[in-house]
């Protein structure tokens, strides 16, 4: 991924499980639990709007369940974890934590990446998601409750966090082994918009270095941390990771200069704001702005800050790939 | 006195529980305090905790600390500031709509709620319409607040509405929203009596709709 200077500016923007669907004219609930569906639905996406690759996940609504986690979906819009499998120390023993890839690949769950990896035409790649230790243990733990014990128990945080980790390797290596390009590790909660720069070093970052250090070796991981991350940009930088996703908070610029040096950009165009509410005219202008900032020298991808919104309208995304394939030309 | 006050209210704010603990003893064994005193304190550190977050000073962990300090607090102040209090700020009921689990503002709120002398029944998450309901008549509730931070929530919320109208209630509790997903037109649309998205506003339209 990193590297040479390729012809154009690669365009991948966040495309998933909330907008894909309705391509193939279906609900967002008919596709979380139903991988194929959602591969079907990814690809029909990338064959429609032609942008550079797909981004699979084990299924949205499932993945929690990776842990033994049990979530609930009542025809509902998205899937809810409505049980929290966490009280205490005690419990971190009850997390089913998959020994390795193969204790994930149970039951077909990996068939929808393995066909869309089939259906991407030449050219394009898929990059499978995978959820961060600390995100993992956050939602084993329940957000509210994890974040109170950063005061209250941080040597809980740090345990539950470490426990997680092969998880996020596990997840990771069964995706890389059915086929995918590259990894996508999320790990939205450790964002300047929600914890403190500190807190991030402490508790998340420590982790994705791990992780990274493993499946990095693998296959290139892309860091995903949305809203803002500017104040530990650096840190990111840091971690092993060939490209960090970056949303519509940081200034590209400023983003480049500080770290484009060492890692690839993928990012940043407002998924709300721009792409789900704003004019053609806003999204071309969004995208001649990236370019200006990000593209010299290469090292850059054109994407949204994150994933965008069902009610996107389809024209601003053909809008964006259009512009960036305009734009980004080298 | 004033300086266990201000100390107190510089606890809550630093998040610090055994403090906010102590002090709160303090008060109750000093016994000079009247519980509006009490209550303006507990309101205005939740609104400073509130504005830190805001400016980008605290983050949602410090929020958390502070708002555990409150419980702390209540906990010891709860029976002192029971005897002492003629009139309640209000009765409260509150909770997240159907389909929908995010709860840390929430709980915020009701902390910063309780702090300001409401009495708070919180329901918790992904509540239904008829549990809402149930709620406000048995408790006689003034206020009714939703939280509700995903667009996809007003369908959940325009139910809640037309089934206070269908029971003849919605004359007698107001209806307050609130949550990342609110704007005016949003508010305006669902056809509550009021919104808000951070706690010092939240504090300031629950006030001026039960005349607290
Ligand atoms: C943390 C989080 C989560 C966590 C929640 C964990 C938990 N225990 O709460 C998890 C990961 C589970 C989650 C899931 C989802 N989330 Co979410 N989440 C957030 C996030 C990042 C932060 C929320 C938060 O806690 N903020 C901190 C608190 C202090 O602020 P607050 O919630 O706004 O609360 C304040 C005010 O709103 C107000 N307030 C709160 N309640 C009330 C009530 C009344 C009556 C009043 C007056 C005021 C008031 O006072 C509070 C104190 O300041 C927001 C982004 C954001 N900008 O808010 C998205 C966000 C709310 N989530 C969003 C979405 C879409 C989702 C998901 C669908 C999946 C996804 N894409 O992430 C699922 C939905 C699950 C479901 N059905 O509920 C969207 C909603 C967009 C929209 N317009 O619909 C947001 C805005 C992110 C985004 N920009 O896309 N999420």
């Amino acid at each position: 991924m990193a590297g040479e200077i390729p012809d154009r500016v690669p365009v991948i923007p966040v495309v998933d499980g909330y907008f894909a669907p309705k391509i193939i004219g279906r609900d967002n609930d008919e596709c979380f639990l139903d991988g194929i569906c959602q591969a079907e639905a990814l690809a029909a996406s990338l064959a429609r709007f032609g942008y550079d690759g797909a981004i699979a996940e084990m299924g949205l609504g499932d993945e929690p369940n990776v842990l033994g986690c049990p979530v609930e979906v009542e025809g509902n819009y998205v899937p809810l974890v409505v049980e929290t499998l966490i009280a205490g120390r005690e419990d971190i023993g009850k997390l089913k934590i998959p020994a390795d890839s193969s204790a994930v690949a149970t039951g077909g769950k990996l068939e929808p990446v393995r066909w869309l990896v089939e259906a991407v035409g030449a050219g394009q790649v898929v990059l499978g998601s995978v959820r961060s230790p600390f995100e993992y243990a956050a939602t084993v733990r329940g957000l509210f409750d994890f974040m109170t014990d950063f005061y209250r128990d941080p040597e809980l945080v740090r345990d539950l966090v470490a426990a997680c980790i092969p998880a996020t390797l596990a997840v990771g290596k069964a995706l890389i082994e059915a086929g995918v390009d590259a990894l996508v590790i999320k790990d939205s909660f450790a964002s300047s918009s929600m914890i403190s720069p500190d807190h991030y070093r402490e508790f998340a970052w420590p982790a994705e270095v791990q992780a990274i250090g493993e499946l990095g070796g693998l296959a290139p991981v892309v860091l995903h941390i949305c809203r803002n991350s500017m104040p530990i940009l650096e840190d990111m930088s840091k971690t092993g990771a060939a490209v960090l996703e970056i949303d519509s908070p940081v200034d590209l610029a400023a983003a480049k200069a500080a770290v484009g040096g060492r890692v690839v950009l993928k990012g940043n165009i407002d998924a709300a704001a721009v792409i789900e509410k704003g004019s053609l005219e806003d999204v071309e202008a969004a995208v001649r702005y990236a370019m200006s900032a990000a593209k010299a020298g290469g090292g850059f991808i054109l994407s949204s800050g994150d994933s965008i919104p069902n009610s996107a309208p389809e024209n601003n995304l053909t809008a964006l790939v259009e512009a960036g394939k305009k734009y980004g030309k080298y | 006195m004033k300086d266990t006050l201000e100390n107190f209210e510089l606890a809550i704010i630093a998040g610090n529980a055994d403090a906010s603990a102590d002090l709160a003893d303090t008060i109750v064994r000093q016994g000079q305090a009247t519980a509006d005193k009490i209550f303006d304190h507990l309101a205005a550190a939740m609104e400073e905790v509130g504005s830190r977050y805001e400016t980008g000073e605290y983050f949602i962990p410090e929020m958390l600390r502070s708002a555990e300090a409150v419980e702390k607090a209540m906990t010891v102040l709860e029976p002192y500031l029971f005897e002492r209090r003629h009139e309640q700020a209000g009765i409260i009921v509150m909770g997240t709509v159907k389909g929908d689990i995010h709860n840390i503002g929430k709980n915020i709120i009701v902390s910063a709620l309780r702090a300001s002398g409401y009495e708070v029944h919180d329901l918790g998450v992904n509540v239904s319409t008829e549990k809402f309901i149930n709620k406000v008549k048995e408790t006689s509730a003034d206020l009714l607040l939703l939280s509700a931070f995903t667009t996809s929530t007003k369908p959940a919320l325009l139910d809640i509405i037309a089934a206070l109208e269908s029971e003849g209630m919605r004359g007698e509790v107001k209806v307050i929203s609130g949550g990342a997903s609110h704007s005016e037109d949003f508010a305006r649309e669902i056809g509550v009596d009021g919104f808000a998205t951070d706690v010092k506003s939240t504090l300031a339209i629950c006030r001026s709709l039960t005349g607290a």
